[in-house]
């Protein structure tokens, strides 16, 4: 039987596999997987827990409403990088430091 | 008495007075060319012979005065002129007569002194003082000149400034005088305030104003005002005491022996007619204002002092110390005189005196001249003023001696001297008084003898002691006769010393011509038996004592223990000084040195101690200020400094690692939520 | 069988992730970004949300994989290169702060998970008395389509609008040149 705990448990290792990859990494690009990561992960959760809903499937809804969103986020987000890339050729978050135009 | 025809008299005689001032001025601008003096001799010579035409114009005629506004204070006008008559012009022929040959004599005396142009300067300023204080017709100038006096006296007294004994002498005369000022101008403030002009003539004529004043229910009415009648007899204490104080009567004659620092030319000028008969001319001057308490006091100082002077004299080794003496004891006849109401015969003995009083100490430089001479000639140590170091100069200095004993003579009233004829005429007076004087009152006239007698013994004592007894050293027979510079002035004070100068008659007072200028309203009835009497007596007392003195100090018959009481209060000037010192002189600069300390620690404490304070206060307030406000302050800087200093760090721009803090600070939430329900 | 499909699925996503954000190469991450979609797609579907995982399967492999590869592909010439040659590291070194970070967010989480079991919410007990829950029998996607138009039609518009403005934002940013 798969109960809810499972269903944590796994959302809970891709939120922090996530979170690293925000945290770590030094590329503008995996830092949005990460960020896609997290929201998987939270995604995973609110299916899981949709389950006992069945009168509203709020859960399902709104897992699909986190979706359209996060591509959107993508979306621009990643017309964000190719921006700055434009701007300072590179995507490294750690060199891209200055808020105003040089 | 035909009135002078001349108004230009009080310019003459305004001549006479700035002549030696203008030499002075001369000799000070000259400065060290002025050395020979020439300057200051022409000055006084001409002065004399002004005053000379002056005193001929005057004397025996009505007074002259000479009047010019000088200043107005609100409704009051001041004025200043000369009022010349018989007294004013007296002393005014008497100044430069002994000036001259003061000046004279001081030509060689001084010669070779390092600071004889000084000496010009102050002696016509003396000169000029004294002259002014004589012919001042108001008791303000008076008191100006008085002051002027005392100041250029100050000067001459400490002429040798280098020496610390002729400071303190100078200064010890200056401020016994200043006792005697303060007396003068209390006086004068009583004066004003009763009559409200210091006018002399007006004053004190003999219709003047304090003539009209008269006493009546203890109160002292004059001209529509009145005070209590003790101001009376305190306004002529007041003037007593000036005088006190400026002719060396008791108790305020310690200035005049120490007054002997100054060089003997000055001394004999001071003695003779300037400073010293400044306060007789002034007793004289406004004699009318002194009622009988004021006279009687006066009388008795007189006499004291004269006794009390006399004795004085008698022990002392110093020549100089020996005429100061002298000095202070014929000012206590002379005091003593017009306290008896003779104020002529006073005078008169002042002019007498002036004369063989100045020759007496001429005479003395000119020994102490040859003996310091002698001691640089031979190397010698011996004290030039000590007359036991002298003896037998009589026949080395055959006309120092005979002017000497000429005024030796005058001195101890011998007949055929001026001295005896003025010291006759004062005596006679005296037991004229007495006569009709209560109680003790009676015992001053003879009082007044026996200081006769024993001024004949002090001053034959000095004659024998240096001229006639063994010397004693050989050395002495090596001393010579003074130059002529020095023997023609006082050749020519022995002349005057003589009676012709005074008196035809060599033996009757009332037929000297002096007296008779000045004679006083009211007088005791006359003793005639005491005019014959009293010269008889006197001289008789003073062979007696010159005779005593011959064989004690010639024949070396000396019959006193050195040891007794007697001998040592006469040694020891009585202890005044001594008195003086314990019981004014340490007690003030005892409370001085009070005061000081108090000042320094009390007053200069208080305030060293506030502005301590307020140093602390103010160095608390800056440590405060820089520490506690300032430091608050930084430290607020500083925290905020810091703070955006480790802030700083945070905002580097870099989105990981904000994100990095977001994400640690929800996971310490988190754990602290977990704690919590834990 | 149902469980150990699940945990075949699970075990490929959580080691895949972690696989992913520990790697070198992001062209090869990527890929990898592309198995962990597919295995949560496959976990959506175990909690009977068989429309979700469609959907994830539509809107991220197919859209928001590519636009990260198309943005890969335009930004990391110098990776690209390296991608070419091969590198010598496979794995990057691991960021010790942000590994702290996230094992102790990981922590937090399998405890807070583990503990799910004693701390059951109301509405899930509720619910399971009250047999409102999702059966695999459920015509989900019918019903989630008639939520979509009835209860939930505001954020369903409201989100549409949203996703308007981000694409023509999008676009706008990713405009050539510095037109503005």
């Amino acid at each position: 039987m798969i109960t809810l705990t499972h269903f944590l448990v796994v959302s809970a290792c891709i939120f922090a596999a996530g979170m690293y990859a925000v945290l770590a990494r030094r590329n503008a690009i995996m830092v949005l997987v990460g960020i896609e990561l997290i929201i998987n992960a939270a995604i995973l959760n609110l299916v899981a827990f949709g389950r006992y809903d069945s009168t509203h499937y709020g859960g399902q809804v709104f897992a699909v409403f986190a979706i359209v969103l996060a591509a959107a986020g993508v979306a621009v987000a990643l017309a964000i990088i190719l921006n700055v890339y434009q701007h300072y050729k590179t995507i490294n978050p750690e060199d891209i430091r200055d808020l105003k135009e040089k | 008495m035909p009135q002078p025809s001349v108004t230009y008299l009080p310019f003459v005689a305004l001549a006479a007075v700035l002549l030696p001032f203008a030499g002075s001025l001369l000799s000070a601008i000259a400065g060290r060319r002025s050395q020979s003096g020439a300057i200051a001799i022409t000055a006084i010579a001409g002065s004399l012979l002004t005053a000379a035409y002056v005193f001929a114009q005057v004397w025996g005629n009505a007074p002259v005065h000479g009047q010019w506004q000088w200043f107005v204070i609100g409704e009051t006008p001041f004025h200043v002129g000369l009022l010349l008559d018989n007294q004013s012009v007296l002393m005014l022929l008497l100044v430069p007569l002994i000036a001259l040959p003061v000046h004279l004599y001081s030509v060689a005396y001084m010669k070779g002194d390092p600071g004889i142009h000084r000496y010009w300067m102050y002696l016509g300023l003396f000169c000029f003082a004294m002259m002014a204080l004589v012919v001042a017709d108001n008791l303000f100038l008076l008191y100006v000149c008085w002051e002027l006096v005392g100041f250029a006296s100050y000067l001459l007294i400490g002429f040798w400034f280098t020496r610390d004994t002729a400071v303190q002498a100078n200064k010890k005369a200056f401020i016994v005088n200043r006792i005697g000022d303060i007396g003068l101008l209390i006086g004068i403030a009583i004066l004003y305030a009763q009559f409200g002009t210091l006018d002399i003539r007006t004053l004190f004529d003999p219709h003047g104003l304090v003539a009209a004043s008269v006493v009546a229910d203890g109160q002292w009415i004059a001209s529509g005002r009145s005070m209590p009648a003790i101001w009376l007899t305190l306004s002529g204490l007041a003037f007593l005491l000036g005088a006190i104080a400026k002719s060396a009567q008791f108790p305020l004659h310690v200035w005049l022996p120490d007054a002997m620092e100054g060089p003997t030319a000055v001394s004999s000028l001071i003695h003779a007619a300037t400073m010293v008969a400044a306060g007789v001319f002034l007793l004289a001057r406004i004699f009318p204002l002194f009622n009988g308490t004021a006279l009687m006091v006066m009388a008795c100082i007189g006499v004291f002092t004269a006794c009390m002077a006399a004795y004085f004299a008698l022990t002392q080794y110093d020549i100089k110390k020996i005429l100061a003496f002298s000095t202070i004891s014929q000012l206590g006849f002379m005091v003593a005189g017009i306290g008896m109401g003779a104020y002529h015969a006073a005078l008169f003995h002042l002019a007498t005196h002036a004369f063989f009083k100045c020759l007496l100490f001429l005479a003395a430089g000119a020994v102490i001249h040859e003996m310091q001479h002698l001691n640089k000639q031979y190397g010698l140590e011996i004290d030039p003023q000590d007359i036991r170091g002298m003896g037998g100069l009589r026949r080395q200095m055959p006309l120092t001696f005979t002017v000497m004993a000429i005024a030796a003579l005058a001195l101890g009233g011998f007949p055929l001297t001026g001295g005896f004829l003025s010291k006759d005429a004062l005596l006679v007076h005296a037991l004229e008084w007495g006569a009709i004087q209560p109680g003790l009152l009676r015992l001053l006239p003879y009082f007044l003898f026996a200081a006769a007698g024993l001024t004949a013994f002090y001053i034959a004592r000095l004659i024998f002691k240096v001229f006639v007894a063994p010397p004693a050293i050989d050395r002495l027979t090596q001393i010579h006769e003074v130059g002529k510079w020095m023997l023609v002035p006082m050749l020519f004070l022995a002349a005057c010393s003589l009676f012709l100068v005074f008196s035809l008659h060599p033996f009757d007072v009332g037929r000297a011509w002096l007296t008779q200028g000045m004679v006083p309203d009211t007088l005791p009835p006359t003793l005639p038996a005491a005019h014959t009497l009293v010269p008889v007596t006197a001289t008789l007392i003073a062979l007696l004592m010159a005779w005593l003195a011959w064989k004690w100090y010639v024949k070396g018959a000396y019959p006193l223990r050195t040891t007794g009481l007697l001998y040592k209060l006469s040694l020891n000037q009585g202890y005044l000084d001594k008195l003086y010192d314990l019981a004014v002189i340490s007690p003030v600069l005892r409370l001085s040195h009070v005061l000081r300390e108090a000042d320094r620690y009390l007053v200069d404490g208080t305030i060293d101690g506030l502005g301590r304070l307020g140093r602390l206060l103010a160095a608390l307030a800056g440590w405060m200020d820089q520490y506690v406000v300032d430091g608050t302050v930084r430290l607020i800087g500083k925290i905020a400094y810091g703070l955006g200093n480790v802030l700083r760090r945070t905002q580097t721009g870099r989105v990981q690692y904000y994100l990095f803090t977001m994400f640690f600070i929800v996971l310490i939430v988190l754990l602290y939520q977990m704690i919590i329900h834990a | 069988m149902e469980s150990i499909l699940f945990y075949c699925f699970a075990t490929v996503a959580v080691g895949t992730s972690f696989i992913l954000v520990s790697m070198r190469n992001i062209a090869r991450a990527l890929f990898l970004f592309f198995v962990v979609l597919f295995a949560m797609a496959g976990l959506y579907v175990f909690a009977l949300a068989d429309f979700v995982a469609l959907t994830q399967i539509l809107i991220y492999v197919g859209g928001v994989l590519v636009l990260l590869l198309f943005a890969f592909m335009l930004s990391n010439k110098e990776l690209l290169n390296q991608l070419q040659a091969g590198t010598s590291h496979f794995f990057a070194l691991p960021v010790w702060q942000a590994l702290t970070v996230a094992l102790l967010f990981l922590g937090v989480l399998l405890y807070a998970a583990l503990q799910f079991d004693r701390h059951e919410p109301q509405w899930i007990a509720a619910a399971r008395e009250a047999g409102t829950v999702i059966t695999p029998t459920d015509r989900t996607v019918q019903h989630l389509g008639i939520h979509l138009m009835t209860r939930y039609l505001l954020p369903f518009e409201v989100i549409s609008v949203l996703l308007m403005m981000a694409l023509m934002g999008a676009a706008h940013l990713a405009r050539k040149g510095g037109q503005t």
